[in-house]
């Protein structure tokens, strides 16, 4: 990595070069189309339904994965009675309850907090005096995008004995099945029965358990945990990796396969593999991530992920890059006739798209 | 040494571009995205410095480009539109995120290493680490201004037109940032010989 050159010339200019990688720009490229294509949907949905005031100002990227989904089945209960639903929460302490009906899913905002709340959970929101924010999980789980605390009132989730103060910026809770705290980015606190836990991005939470079954959960949940130094520590075992579970969004679960891409493969397309097979808006970018992760080690299980893309999401905005994918995937192994018909077939489709210009080249060579 | 020429679009061009992009043309969103990601992702990456959070930023910065384009009017370049808006991405995180720790190693993990000069390799790292350290303890606004002016190559005037700011402002801002840099320098020898 080629990042500084030099000392500053004689301007006084420093000059450092950026990381221009074509795999981080193919990849980066795919995120943005990706949001774009789920926003789309979301703006449709928002169409129909009214849309809470976002101040976090990723509170919009964020939008596409709840809204899209379920907006329309959303059941928001307010127990303040005068409060027009569905409106977002009052600014006000008194106690709100948001309810989800089982296979539905709702967003709401808090301050500057975007909530997902997964299906079939109750949560209480909470307004402190001064400022404060706390979201009491009855049941379910939540996704919280906040905001980093810095100068900014506490937030606070509270899972049964399980107490999550966000530092930043992004987590799940959940309190059912049982508890789980995942941090996507930025950093938590937890609090529980047996210690303080700092978590940080890509970090699984699950309550230690003392004893001989302690040892028996430890296997079956990985449990985490960044020490922080200031805080008393509860030496369980350590399980560094993120870990998918049914609690975080597919959106969630896709972001951190993203980020394991570059230090789990395996794991990484583990969790592509599981969103791909469900029926969620993520299963298209989760099935091309994992066709494009395979395509470096295993050609043939790529070229399949590549066919059953264009089977199941033949309209999608990906559809023709997936394709494109397929060509380079049979170049690469040598297979020209094959890529030969596949190019045909990509300019069949996509006669003026965005590799037309190389496709032509490759039919008709000179 | 190579010499690259790149041909500059006319506005005829950009215009045709921002159409297509608008009537929802993938093809030229993409075509777009690449002519555009050099510069947001150095922009970016100059600002923060390396951490894996440029990634993010240059995402947020494209996905509110194509989602702003129709307010795009032809007043300025497209590039100089998309600029300000990548200044701005930039400059909320540094504010909200201020003092955040600079990783190594994380960004450009997957560039190829040149194994050839391990020392320099590293001193080049070392160095980069303590420059933005110490912009890490500046305003946001003069880290910003700083970093687009010194590291990015560009103008005071861009600078200001960039941030927002006057010529003035923009100049005081940069010179605040050099002379708190140049304090730490006096005690950092490696940081001294980066500025």
């Amino acid at each position: 990595m080629k990042e500084i050159r030099g000392p500053a010339d004689k301007s006084g200019k420093i000059i450092i070069e950026a990381p221009q990688s074509d795999s981080r720009r193919d990849r980066i490229e795919r995120n943005v189309f990706a949001q774009l294509a789920q926003m789309r949907v979301a703006d449709r949905a928002d169409a129909a339904v009214p849309t809470p005031p976002a101040s976090n100002r990723r509170a919009w990227m964020f939008a596409g994965v709840g809204a899209a989904v379920a907006a329309a089945v959303i059941l928001v209960v307010m127990t303040k009675s005068d409060a027009p639903a569905p409106a977002p929460i009052a600014e006000d302490t008194t106690p709100s309850r948001i309810v989800t009906p089982v296979g539905g899913e709702s967003q709401f905002t808090v301050g500057d907090a975007v909530i997902v709340a997964a299906s079939d959970t109750s949560v209480d929101v909470k307004r402190a005096p001064d400022g404060g924010i706390t979201l009491v999980v009855a049941r379910g789980a939540v996704d919280c995008d906040v905001a980093p605390r810095n100068q900014r009132p506490p937030f606070h989730v509270i899972a049964g004995d399980v107490s999550v103060e966000v530092v930043g910026t992004r987590f799940s809770v959940a309190r059912t099945p049982s508890p789980r705290v995942d941090v996507v980015r930025g950093k938590v606190r937890v609090r529980a029965p047996g210690g303080t836990w700092l978590l940080a991005a890509g970090d699984s939470w699950t309550p230690p358990v003392s004893g001989s079954a302690s040892e028996q959960v430890a296997e079956q949940a990985p449990v985490p945990q960044t020490p922080d130094p200031d805080i008393e520590i509860d030496r369980t075992p350590n399980r560094n990796s993120p870990t998918p579970t049914p609690t975080m969004s597919p959106h969630a679960q896709y972001q951190i396969a993203q980020k394991l891409e570059a230090t789990d493969v395996a794991r990484a397309a583990k969790m592509y593999r599981a969103i791909a097979a469900s029926k969620d808006a993520w299963a298209a970018p989760a099935l091309f991530g994992l066709a494009e992760l395979e395509a470096k080690t295993n050609a043939a299980q790529a070229l399949h992920d590549c066919n059953e893309y264009l089977r199941r999401f033949a309209d999608s905005a990906q559809a023709e890059d997936v394709a494109w994918l397929r060509v380079e995937i049979l170049r690469s192994a040598g297979r020209r006739d094959e890529a030969r018909v596949a190019v045909t077939e990509y300019l069949r489709q996509w006669p003026q798209g965005s590799y037309a210009g190389i496709a032509r080249r490759i039919a008709s060579p000179p | 040494m190579g010499l690259s020429i790149v041909e500059r679009p006319t506005p005829e061009d950009e215009a045709e571009l921002v159409a297509a992009c608008l009537a929802g043309d993938v093809a030229a969103q993409r075509a777009l995205f690449r002519r555009e990601f050099g510069r947001v992702n150095a922009t970016i990456y100059r600002i923060l410095g390396p951490t894996r959070e440029v990634d993010d930023l240059v995402q947020e910065t494209f996905i509110a480009v194509f989602r702003g384009l129709a307010k795009f009017r032809g007043e300025a370049r497209l590039s100089t539109w998309i600029d300000r808006i990548a200044v701005r991405v930039a400059l909320e995180h540094v504010r909200t995120r201020k003092g955040t720790p600079v990783s190594l190693g994380v960004l450009g993990a997957d560039e190829p290493a040149d194994a050839s000069i391990p020392d320099a390799q590293a001193h080049a790292r070392d160095g980069l680490r303590r420059l933005y350290a110490a912009l890490a303890q500046l305003s946001a606004e003069a880290r910003t201004a700083f970093a687009l002016y010194a590291i990015d190559g560009r103008s005071i005037a861009e600078v200001a037109r960039l941030i927002g700011t006057t010529v003035v402002t923009a100049k005081l801002r940069i010179w605040r940032a050099r002379r708190e840099l140049m304090k730490r320098a006096a005690e950092d020898p490696v940081l001294k010989e980066l500025l």
